[in-house]
This record gives C-alpha cells, sequence and structure tokens, in this order.
C-alpha cells in the first residue's frame, strides 16, 4: 500500500487557499485543519503567487484525435495539492479604508485574482482584517459595498475577520471555515455536475474518456464525502475498463494490458476503501473476489508473465493491509458479518489469509521471473542500458526519455523495450525475503488466532524460502517448529516432506546427529507404498514419499553410523565421519519420535520375586525401519547396577569384543540380534536381585558399529503406548511377549521382597477398655531364628472409621485433654531394660505414636512391654505395633526385616447413668405450669420448692465385664440452692455388678431457693474391673484394675413454690368391716384464699359418710382438712372412693393417682409379727 | 452489490495455457477427496490429478482442518439445525475450494474442487453418497476402526464418485 503515492491513498481533503495577510495564515490553516471534516489550506503570502492557480492553456482535445492514456498520473495530486476549491482573500481593513492608493492596490489585486481564479471556477471569499470589533467607520461601510461589488460576491462572501480579542477571533475563524466549507463544497458539486454532464452526453470518443470522467466524477464526490456517488462512480470507471480488454488497440499488447491493470487496480483499491471505510467488509471481500476472477487468468505474454503474479500479489497484500487497519478499528465486525454471509468463510475475515496469498503469488512472480530471466538472451545487455524507460504522464504507461541535446523528449515504447525494461527492473529486486515477510506476517496472525494449520503451512513455506536462499540454521529451526504438528497429527505425507529440507539442512550445516535423527525418522516413516512418484513430485530434497526411498535413506544412513561412509555437507569439503574421536549418541525416551525407530519393552515375568531368587525377564525391541537392522550389542540397564548386563551378538564375535564391557560384569550371548521390521525381537533371560526393594530396568542400549549407540528407555508392556504415526496404518501388530498375559500386564519393574521375618510379635489383648482407666496391652517379641539388632518398635493409634490418625475434632485446640484415645506410657520389662533404652536415646511418645527401642535379642530370646491406653471418649481404635530390625549386625548396610501387628481395641464406658424423681407417698403439691404443660412430650422436671422430692439414680454396667462399685455421690453446688440429703458415700462393701445389671440409689432433694434453673449436682461414680477371686493376687501384680471414677452431671431442673398442697392420709391397710378414717388435708401455701371444689365418688367396696361434693374455702397459710369415714364391704386390693379436688384460682383438678388410691383390706385382723429389720438396712439396694 | 458486476467470466485462456503451475485449465472436477480422524489424522486421502501437486492438495485439506474445528468450535447461532453435517465451503485457495463434512462420530470429510461454481447441492450430494461409501467400508469386520481406510473397494466406489460429480446437474 505504501507504494500508492500518497493522494491515492488518503481520502481527499477540500483544499482552500489563502492569499494576503501573511501573518494570519498560520492559525487560520491550524483551525481549518483540525476541525471535521478538515480542510487544507494554500498559504500564498502576497497576491503575486496567484498566477500558480491560472489555467495552463491547452487545446482541447479535438474530438478525431486519439486520446494518449486512460488516467492522467498528476491529476488527482494537482487537486489534492495545488489547485484549490476556494480562495479567500484576506485584506487588511486599514488598506480598505484606507487613502486612495492603498483602496487602489486593493482593487487591483482583487481583480488580478478574479482573472485568475475565472478560468477555473475557483470560488472566491473576502476577508477584510480589523483590527477593533467596532464599527464606527463609516467610510469603510461605503468602501465594503465597493469591495462587493468589485468582487462580484454575494455579502456573505465577505467576512470581517477580528484577530485581536480571542473570542471574536473564535468566531471569525468559524465563519470563515463555514463559508470556506460552503464554498468548497459547491465548487466539487459543479465542477462534477460538469464532468458529469459530458458523461452522460454519451457521445463520448472513446472508452478512455468514460473512464477518466467517471473517476473524476468520483474524486469529485469524494471531496465533497459523498461516498455512495463515489463508490458507484469508482464502479462504473471499473466495470468499462474491464470492457477495454479486449477492445483497446491503443498500446501495443503487452502495454496495453499492463496499463488496464494500473488502472483497475488504483479503482479497486479506492473501491475497496471505501467499502472498508464504510463498515461493509463482507461486501468489500466479495469485490475483491471479483477483482482476483476477472483479472486472475489475464497473464498476459509469457515473457512478462512475472508482471501479472506481481500485480496479483500486489492485490492480495494491499488488500490485507485494507482489512487488517479495518477490522483493527472494528473489531467484530467480521462476527456480524460472518453470520450474515454464508458465502464467505471464516478465513477470508482474516488478513493472514490475503498476507499468505500474496506470499504465494510474489513466490510464482520469483520463479516467473527467474524463467524469463534465463531464457532472455540478452540477459547481460539488461544491465547496460538502463536509462530507457520511466513512468509516462498516464497512469499505467512508460515512455523512453531521450536526450536530445538539451532538451529532453520522450517516446513511446515498443514492446520489446517495454519487456527489456521490465526484467531489468525485476532483477534489481530480491524478492525472497519480501516472500518470508510476508509468509512470517501471515504465520504470526494465524499463530494469534490459534489456526495452528494454516501456520504451520506458512511456516513450511517460509522454511522453504530460507531453504532456497541457503540460510539453514533459520530454516532449520522453521522446519522443527512445523514437524512437530504433523507428528501429532500423523500427516506422514507432509512430515516427510519436512524432514527431508530437515535433513538436507542438517547435512549443510553439518550437525550429524541430527542428520542422522532425521534420516532414521524418515526411514521409519509410514509411507504409504501405493503413492505414486509421479503425484509426489514436488516433494524437496527428499524425494517422493515411498518405500524404495526410505530404504534408500536407511541404507545411507546406516553407511554413516557405522562410520563406513563419509557425512559430507556441501559447503566445506571434510568429511565427518563416525569415528572414535566423534562418536555419536541417540536417545529415545517415551515421547522422541524416535521410539518407531526402536521400541524397547522390558517385562519381568513375575511380579514380586524374593532376594537372591532369580527370575526371567524378556526384552523385546521392535523397529519399523524398512530393512533388517543387526545389533552388536545391547547393554540392559537397572537401577540396581549390579543387575546390569550385556548381551552380544554371536554372529559378529569380532564386534562382540567392543569397548564398555566392565570387568566382572555379566555377558550373555545372543544367536542373533538382527531386528525384522515390524517384528518384535525376543530375549529371555534370568536375572536375580540381593537387594529388596524395586529392581527396575532404565535402559536398554544399543551399540551398532564401533562408535554408535541409540539409548532407548526401556517400557513396559502393560503401560506402552502405540506407536506415533503407525497407529493409524492398518499393520500386523504383535505384542512384545509371547505370553499374552504378560504382554497385557508385565512391568519393566519388579518388587524385591523383603527376607521374611522370625520374629514372632505378640500383643496380648484383654477384652474392651474402660473410659477413664489405663488400659493396657502387653507386647511380647519372641526371636525364632533370627537374632534382632538395632529393633524399632513402632506403636500407632488410628481411628477405625477414618481411618487417620486419631486427633481430636478439627476445631479443638490440640491439647491433650481433647483426645480420645492417647497412648500414655510405654513401660519396659524391668528398670535395667528402661535404662538401656533411654541411654541408646529412642523412646518417644506421643498421644497417638509411641516408638521404642528394643534391646538387643538373641536366637530364642524375648523381650516385652506394656503399653498404656486410656480412652477418653468411647472410641473403637486399631493399635498397630511394628518391629523393624536387622538380622546381622555385621552388615551394616543389610536391610531391615519389618514385622507388623495390629489389634482393634473397643472403648467402652463404664456405667451409664440415668435418673428420675418422685414425690412422697399420697403427697401432691399443686404445681401450675405442671397442670398446664401435660401436652409436652418430655416436661422436664419440676420440683416444689421447700419441699422434699426423691432422686433415684440408676448405674448400669454397660460393659461386657463385671465390675465392681465402689461408691456412688451425688456432688451438689456449693451455692446452697439445694439441699441433698443422702448416706455415706461408700458401700460398706464394693458391690458386684456383672453385664447388664443395673444398681440404684436415692437421694432426697429439697430445693431452697427458687431458681428457673436449679443445679442439682454431679453424680460420682467408682467402679473397677471385678478380675474375680482368682485373679485378685496376680491382678495386683501385673493387671492392677484402677479404678475409674465416672462423672455425671444431671439436667437442671425447674423449680415452682406450690399453691397448695393436698396430702391424702389413709392407713396402710383396713379391715373388712372395720371403720377407718379417709382424710384429705389442703394446705393453702399462699397468702390468698383458695376456693376449692372437691367431690367425691361412691364406691361398691365401700359405705361412705361425709360430703359428697362441696365449695370449701381455705384460709391464707392455713389446712383444711376433709375428713370420710369408710367402712370396707370388700376384701382384697381396692379402689378408695374417687377424689376430685378442683382449685378455682388455678383451675386445676387433681385425681389422686391409681397407687395413691389403692388400699387393702384384710378379710381379718392379720396377725402381725413385727421385727425392727427395716431399720438396720440400708436404703439402698440392689434389684434386678 | 449490484448483480451486474459479477462479470462475464470469459478470460482469454489461449493465452494462459502452460504457463506457471497456478495455470491450468480449470476443469470443473474433483482433485482431492479426505477422510479425516478424530485425531485430526488422515484416514483416507486420495488425489484425482495428474499433476504432481499431491503435495499440495495434502496441505490443502491439512489446512482445511482449522477451520473445520473453528466451525465446530464456535457454530453459527443462526445455523440450520444441531445435527448438520455439512460444513459447506471451507475456504476458498488460490484455484481450489475446499468443502467440509463432519459426520456424527466426528469423522470429517473434505473435498477440494477446481469446480469455483460448484453448486452446494451437488457437494451435499457427493457427501452423501461418500458416507455411505465410508460407512459400509468401516462396518467390514476386519477393519479397525481409527485406523486408514486401505480397501480397495472402498478405493474405487470412492472414484466412481468423483468422476459421476456434478454430472447429475450437468447443463
Amino acid at each position: 500500500m505504501e507504494e500508492y503515492p500518497e493522494e491515492l491513498r488518503t481520502p481527499p481533503v477540500a483544499l482552500t487557499a489563502l492569499v494576503g495577510c501573511p501573518e494570519l495564515h498560520a492559525p487560520i490553516t491550524a483551525h481549518l485543519h483540525a476541525e471535521q471534516p478538515p480542510i487544507n489550506a494554500l498559504a500564498l503570502p502576497d497576491f503575486s503567487k496567484i498566477s500558480l492557480f491560472a489555467r495552463v492553456t491547452k487545446e482541447s482535445p479535438a474530438p478525431g484525435r486519439s486520446i494518449n492514456g486512460i488516467l492522467k498520473r498528476d491529476w488527482l495530486s494537482k487537486h489534492r495539492t495545488k489547485i484549490p476549491a476556494v480562495v479567500a482573500a484576506l485584506f487588511s481593513s486599514d488598506h480598505v479604508s484606507g487613502d486612495p492608493a492603498q483602496w487602489l492596490q486593493v482593487c487591483t489585486d482583487l481583480e488580478n485574482l478574479k482573472g485568475v481564479i475565472k478560468g477555473r471556477n475557483i470560488r472566491l471569499v473576502v476577508v477584510v482584517v480589523t483590527q477593533t470589533s467596532s464599527k464606527d467607520d463609516i467610510s469603510s461601510e461605503d468602501r465594503m459595498t465597493s469591495l462587493r461589488k468589485r468582487a462580484e460576491i454575494d455579502s456573505k462572501y465577505i467576512i470581517v475577520f477580528t484577530p485581536n480579542d480571542p473570542l471574536e477571533l473564535k468566531q471569525s475563524l468559524n465563519r470563515l471555515r463555514n463559508t470556506l466549507a460552503e464554498l468548497a463544497n459547491t465548487y466539487y458539486r459543479d465542477e462534477g455536475r460538469q464532468i458529469k454532464a459530458r458523461l452522460e452526453k454519451k457521445n463520448l470518443s472513446s472508452v478512455e474518456l468514460q473512464i477518466r470522467y467517471s473517476f473524476k466524477v468520483a474524486v469529485f464526490a469524494e471531496f465533497r464525502r459523498d461516498w455512495a456517488e463515489a463508490l458507484r462512480l469508482y464502479e462504473e470507471a471499473y466495470h468499462v475498463l474491464r470492457e477495454m480488454v479486449g477492445t483497446s488497440t491503443r498500446l501495443p499488447p503487452i502495454q496495453r494490458l499492463v496499463e488496464i491493470k494500473t488502472v483497475a487496480e488504483q479503482l479497486h483499491f479506492k473501491i475497496s476503501t471505501l467499502l472498508l471505510h464504510g463498515g461493509k467488509i463482507a461486501e468489500a471481500i466479495m469485490w475483491f473476489h471479483r477483482h482476483i476472477d476477472t483479472y486472475w487468468s489475464l497473464v498476459g505474454e509469457p515473457d512478462v508473465s512475472f508482471l501479472h503474479w506481481e500485480w496479483l500479489s500486489r492485490q492480495y497484500l494491499v488488500f490485507a493491509e485494507l482489512l487488517e487497519s479495518s477490522s483493527a478499528a472494528v473489531q467484530n465486525v467480521s462476527s456480524a458479518a460472518l453470520s450474515t454471509s454464508d458465502k464467505l468463510t471464516e478465513f477470508e475475515f482474516s488478513s493472514a489469509y490475503y498476507y499468505q496469498s500474496a506470499a504465494q503469488y510474489l513466490k510464482e512472480k520469483s520463479s516467473c521471473l527467474e524463467l524469463a530471466l534465463s531464457i532472455s538472451v540478452n540477459s547481460r545487455e539488461l544491465d547496460e542500458n538502463e536509462e530507457s524507460a520511466i513512468p509516462a504522464a498516464y497512469v499505467g504507461q512508460f515512455v523512453k526519455l531521450l536526450e536530445r541535446g538539451e532538451s529532453l523528449t520522450t517516446q513511446p515504447l515498443t514492446d520489446e523495450e517495454f519487456v527489456h525494461h521490465s526484467l531489468a527492473e525485476g532483477k534489481r529486486f530480491q524478492d525472497s525475503f519480501e516472500i518470508i515477510a510476508l509468509f512470517k506476517k501471515s504465520f504470526e496472525m494465524y499463530s494469534n488466532n490459534k489456526t495452528l494449520r494454516m501456520a504451520s503451512y506458512c511456516g513450511l513455506q517460509m522454511g522453504k524460502e530460507y531453504f532456497t536462499l541457503n540460510e539453514f540454521n533459520e530454516a532449520k529451526q522453521i522446519f522443527e517448529n512445523v514437524t512437530n504438528l504433523y507428528r501429532k497429527e500423523g500427516w506422514v505425507t507432509l512430515l516427510w516432506e519436512v524432514l527431508g529440507y530437515l535433513r538436507e539442512c542438517s547435512r549443510r550445516i553439518g550437525s550429524m546427529k541430527d542428520f542422522v535423527e532425521h534420516s532414521l525418522e524418515m526411514a521409519a516413516l509410514p509411507v504409504s507404498a501405493n503413492a505414486s512418484d509421479n503425484a509426489f513430485k514436488d516433494s524437496g530434497p527428499a524425494g517422493p514419499p515411498s518405500l524404495p526411498q526410505r530404504q534408500m535413506i536407511h541404507k545411507e544412513v546406516f553407511g554413516v553410523v557405522r562410520g563406513e561412509v563419509g557425512f559430507s555437507s556441501n559447503e566445506d569439503k571434510d568429511e565427518l565421519r563416525v569415528t572414535d574421536g566423534h562418536p555419536l549418541y541417540l536417545e529415545i525416551d517415551l515421547v522422541s519420535p524416535l521410539r518407531i525407530v526402536l521400541l524397547a519393552s522390558v517385562a519381568f515375568h513375575e511380579q514380586v520375586v524374593k532376594p537372591g531368587v532369580s527370575t526371567m525377564v524378556t526384552l523385546s525391541l521392535l523397529t519399523q525401519l524398512p530393512l533388517n537392522v543387526e545389533i552388536d550389542q545391547l547393554e540392559i540397564q537397572f537401577n540396581q547396577s549390579e543387575c546390569n548386563f550385556i548381551i552380544v551378538n554371536g554372529q559378529r564375535p569380532q564386534l562382540a569384543a567392543i569397548s564398555n564391557v566392565q570387568p566382572g560384569r555379566r555377558v550373555e550371548t545372543a544367536p542373533s540380534l538382527e531386528i525384522i521390521t515390524n517384528k518384535w525381537l525376543r530375549l529371555t533371560y534370568e536375572i536375580k536381585s540381593e537387594q529388596s526393594g524395586k529392581l527396575e530396568c532404565i535402559y536398554v542400549i544399543a551399540r551398532i558399529g564401533p562408535h554408535f549407540t541409540i539409548c532407548c528407555r526401556a517400557e513396559s508392556p502393560a503401560s506402552m503406548n502405540d506407536l506415533p504415526l503407525w497407529k493409524f496404518e492398518d499393520r500386523v501388530e504383535a505384542i512384545p511377549i509371547k505370553d499374552p498375559g504378560l504382554a497385557f500386564s508385565g512391568q519393566k519393574a519388579i518388587q524385591v521382597e523383603e527376607p521374611d521375618p522370625q520374629v514372632d510379635l505378640i500383643l496380648g489383648s484383654s477384652g474392651p477398655a474402660l473410659v477413664g482407666e489405663n488400659f493396657i496391652v502387653p507386647v511380647t517379641i519372641t526371636s525364632k531364628g533370627h537374632s534382632v539388632h538395632s529393633g524399632e518398635l513402632k506403636i500407632n493409634l488410628v481411628d477405625t472409621r477414618g481411618g487417620g490418625l486419631l486427633s481430636p475434632r478439627e476445631v479443638e485446640p490440640f491439647s491433650a485433654d481433647n483426645l480420645h484415645v492417647e497412648l500414655v506410657a510405654i513401660s519396659g520389662q524391668d528398670s535395667q531394660d528402661q535404662s538401656d533404652a533411654s541411654s541408646e536415646g529412642i523412646k518417644k511418645i506421643q498421644p497417638s505414636f509411641g516408638l521404642i527401642s528394643v534391646p538387643i535379642l538373641n536366637e530364642g530370646e524375648s523381650w516385652s512391654c506394656k503399653l498404656e491406653i486410656k480412652w477418653n471418649r468411647p472410641k473403637p481404635v486399631m493399635l498397630y505395633v511394628s518391629l523393624g530390625y536387622t538380622p546381622h549386625i555385621s552388615e551394616a548396610t543389610s536391610q531391615k526385616v519389618h514385622v507388623h501387628k495390629s489389634l482393634q481395641i473397643e472403648g467402652k464406658s463404664a456405667v451409664t447413668i440415668s435418673h428420675s424423681y418422685m414425690l412422697p407417698f399420697r403427697w401432691d403439691p399443686l404445681l401450675p405450669s405442671m397442670a398446664k404443660a401435660t401436652k409436652d412430650p418430655d416436661p422436664s422436671p419440676i420440683l416444689p420448692l421447700k419441699e422434699t422430692s426423691i432422686l433415684i439414680v440408676h448405674a448400669k454396667n454397660s460393659t461386657e465385664v463385671p465390675l465392681r462399685l465402689l461408691s456412688m455421690s451425688l456432688e451438689t453446688e456449693k451455692d446452697g440452692a439445694c439441699t441433698v440429703r443422702q448416706k455415706d458415700e461408700e458401700l460398706k462393701e464394693p458391690a458386684l455388678i456383672v453385664p447388664g445389671e443395673e444398681f440404684k440409689k436415692i437421694f432426697h432433694v429439697i430445693p431452697e431457693v427458687n431458681l428457673p434453673k436449679l443445679s442439682v449436682g454431679t453424680v460420682l461414680l467408682r467402679c473397677k474391673r471385678d478380675w474375680g477371686h482368682g485373679e485378685q493376687q496376680s491382678g495386683s501384680s501385673c493387671c492392677k484394675a484402677t479404678e475409674v471414677l465416672t462423672k455425671q452431671r444431671l439436667p437442671d431442673v425447674s423449680v415452682e413454690s406450690p399453691p397448695v398442697i393436698i396430702t391424702l392420709v389413709c392407713p396402710p391397710h383396713a379391715i373388712l368391716g372395720n371403720p377407718f378414717t379417709y382424710s384429705i388435708k389442703i394446705m393453702n401455701k399462699t397468702h390468698l384464699l383458695q376456693e376449692i371444689k372437691y367431690s367425691l365418688a361412691d364406691s361398691q367396696s365401700f359405705v361412705l359418710s361425709g360430703p359428697h361434693n362441696d365449695t370449701i374455702s381455705v384460709l391464707p397459710k392455713s389446712e383444711q382438712v376433709l375428713s370420710f369415714k369408710l367402712v370396707p364391704l370388700v376384701s382384697g386390693v381396692q379402689h378408695l372412693p374417687r377424689v376430685t379436688v378442683n382449685s378455682v384460682r388455678y383451675s386445676a383438678v387433681f385425681h389422686p393417682s391409681i397407687a395413691a388410691s389403692t388400699i387393702f383390706i384384710f378379710p381379718s385382723r392379720p396377725d402381725f409379727k413385727i421385727t425392727d429389720r427395716a431399720e438396720s438396712r440400708v436404703e439402698s439396694v440392689v434389684v434386678e | 452489490m449490484q448483480s451486474q458486476s459479477r462479470l462475464p467470466a470469459n478470460p482469454s485462456r489461449t493465452g494462459a495455457k502452460g504457463f506457471g503451475s497456478l495455470i491450468k485449465w480449470r476443469e470443473k472436477m474433483i482433485v482431492c477427496v479426505a477422510v479425516v480422524g478424530h485425531q485430526n489424522n488422515p484416514l483416507y486421502v486420495q488425489s484425482f490429478t495428474d499433476a504432481d501437486d499431491a503435495l499440495k492438495l495434502h496441505h490443502i485439506v491439512h489446512c482445511s482442518l482449522d477451520v473445520v474445528d473453528e466451525r465446530v468450535n464456535n457454530p453459527k447461532k443462526s445455523g440450520p439445525t444441531l445435527n448438520e453435517t455439512f460444513l459447506g465451503m471451507l475456504y476458498p485457495t488460490e484455484n481450489y475450494k475446499v468443502y467440509g463434512y463432519l459426520t456424527n462420530t466426528k469423522v470429517k470429510f473434505v473435498l477440494v474442487t477446481t469446480d469455483l461454481d460448484v453448486r452446494d447441492a451437488d457437494v451435499r450430494n457427493f457427501f452423501r453418497r461418500f458416507h455411505a461409501a465410508y460407512v459400509d467400508a468401516v462396518s467390514n469386520p476386519f477393519h479397525v476402526p481409527g485406523k486408514k481406510i486401505t480397501s480397495k473397494t472402498f478405493a474405487e466406489r470412492v472414484s466412481n464418485i468423483v468422476k459421476s460429480f456434478g454430472l447429475s446437474s450437468a447443463g
């Protein structure tokens, strides 16, 4: 785009001129330029310069005369830079209103100016520059009028310009600008109209004129910013021009075409610019395609076909640049345009595509030019007469410049001369760098868009161009980038081409290793055998991708690596050889492209093996090289280097002696080490490791010839990836090992086990542990064949549920109190051992982990210790104990042997404590809130204030071992809110509770303070395991049962003062027929009078005397007794007549419970034998 | 765009014959068809030209995969249906047009033609027949999915389809 002249590239800007008052020109031009749309201004300091605008007299073309060209080269620039649309004549007001001489001067200047501009229809503006804004000068009024008359302009085109006052200046500038813009617009419109009129007359003498006029009208429309009109006329010109191709005869054929194409290029450029400017990207692209389609095949004469390709390349380049700049401005247009036009594809919206095409055509031009130059006989003369041609006055034409003495004259060229000139011009330029730059640009744009395949293609082209320039290092780098994609996607033919270039680059650079690698890879590529050689002729230096070619490469490269053939780069004559001084070492890892050259799979036949026991290992090698490869020596390397061994080729004994065999190494001889294409070479050997741990095969190293080594990373058949590239081929796929099971599961590593431990580790377990006690686990180590040296005992406590180490809940801070289970202590067998252990320094105890060293034990000896574990909460726990030791003290490096034992221990709470409250018999306080809350399913107990309630505490043995209860007591709060009466805490003798049994104790509780939440106290319970009578003695020595103290706080109770207490008084039993008194005491504890309703139901079992129902009032703080006399009529357990007491104030009804209203009636007076046993009994009883 | 701007295509081909490898008689024919697998690996690439541009056609097919990827990743919102297999023209290059087709198993078909005025219907028709041939070829129990298609029957059938391309609508 840069090669176009400025006036063509930029949109037209109206041109004006300023004459006179030069001091004002700078601010005016600056202002005109800054506003939108801008106006350019020519500044002429005085009126003598105005002749510049004068029309050069030239005879108008006679109708019969032939037209010399289509567009004049300088016409556009003339209108852009020379001929203004408007001239602003600036006069100082002093001069206008000054003395007659000055006035005369003004008039003369104006006349001259008018004379000049008339010929061109240039518009005139007269600007009178005043120094003051005041218009008090009357004489100037007259002068102004006469000035206007002389200038023959409308009064609005006389502008008073006041530069002194900033505000006035601004206004003046705006006024001037608007006037200039308006007049410029008129000028361009009139000019356009005038030419258009000529165009529409239809009697134009030639198509050239038609094109020229259309072009001019379009340009004038552009000046007016009438883009639509401009576009229309440019298009018209373009179409007319296209019709000229077959018809024009004005110039010799070659130059004719050149001219047409050059004009078409200009027109197309204008059209594209306008379309893109208007945001019509899709249309612009479609227009571009039509443009290319139209001219694509107009190659012209073969001699100058390169001109065509150059032209075409330029079209693409310019369009790419236009597209790039416009799409940079509007980012999201492409997506919007995409959806609207289905005809266009994604690529066509990216300028990279056009850059790429430009490069491609430039390449074509370059090759055509080369051809043309080689054909041209007198290529040497080309350089000699260079003066010959220069661009002519018409666009796209060239003329010969002749010096005739002083004067220079021009003369049309013949086609021969033109061709000559073009060739000479073409020779001067080096296209390759241009091509590379274009490809590079396109490459980068594609890469940024993640359009990797296009980018690779551009990269490849770029690399090829570097290659032809003999810049092998650059080329190599680019090619190497490209190969990755082709390898990944398996495009073998494309890869073949690139590798061919790479191979050649490496050869030229003299990089032996790269040359060998690329050659090997090429030889092993799966190029299809059926591709005819003819179709792939242009595959670069690699030749066509075919099997014979692969074989050739194979032979060549193996000649090189064996050192038989030299390796010569063309640049220097020194031959490189694989020799002592230049050995060659290749490494093939799991991702190397050379895996197809040599693939090594290693599988052990077993997964685990005992140390010192031999097992089998199979080594399988596969190659895809087209010819068989004979390996001289194979070395297998393991992570345990003493297992390494070497396999030598039995058929090449002289070579088997080659280097690298360390003394003492195991050497095997194989009958043959020849690998056949796509056929596994399987070798199976025994292997034995003395060291436990992992034995893994790492490398398989193949040596071919004396100085060539391929180091191949071993792979497990079980986890082996498919061969890259070959995996898509339809080939016979064999498994690396004959045994299919092994082929799918075989591993290149084997686990060498530890020697079997010959030591017993015994964990003595004794049932579940109780929460709170120090639970003791005895550990015994007994040597049964191994002596134990530097033994270590590790103890771990692990939560059985989570599997993680035992720890408190995450939120709780780490402290021993919060641990559910902790390891408290490890005690040795006796004090001497402990001192030994401490002197040896290993004894660590943490809550869930312990480490203790074990003294030296000889065969048959044993050692034991005890672990004390304490449960703080009930929880099952896994105890892991592991012993690590070395059987021999002599071998410091010898393997440790480990013995592991684990034991699950349940931790349980010893007892579960529950409790209940009761009231004294036949004694009922009225608790209003209790009466209301009867619906509550689980009411918290409410105790009457200052009255005795009975608390029963139950302790149930929830373990599986019998317990002995030592004491149970209730510890009250110190505040005295509650009085508890209890018998002595210590039991006289420990109570035995077998599993599931319950122990109860009764307490009297009297709340002293009326609190909503009254704390009753904490139950303290001490108990211990019952070891029975037999174990009592041994228990004291070894398993001393520790006391377990269980504490449980009783829940708070509510306290309420009862307003009314009802007590039923009745003898414990009665005798048939004997009357007794049944009285109901109603005690009013309040200060208020209580109205009580009561009723007594009749009963068949009794004869009753007394009131049935009544309402009575009980005085405050007093007691009312209702007495009834009853005579029992039936013997046995009988219900007393049912009493209902209703407190009106509290609307509470009292019914005595069934138990409270039951009495036993003896048929006759029983004969009781009274003893006093009840007095001596403890109140606490054990019940089943 | 005005319809008249479509210029009559009567380039003076007489002068163009035989010059430069780009200039060839613009024969209306298919020059290359390809089947491309899941990993964008070629499963079947066959060119139908006598010239030595097979490699170039391989490049064209390979590059067209970029467009397929883009179409698949950013489907047009106004696209006809979700299950549309025909991808339309992928991109025009110098003197070829490249069309794409994506089966439901994400196998791609690419067609390169020199016919610059080819009709969509013809291409669709071609792909339909080609797809049928492909399905038959991979249904062969001896064919391993994901491997190159080496069946001769398939090659023959494809060759027939290619030869008959556009014949039905000739004229």
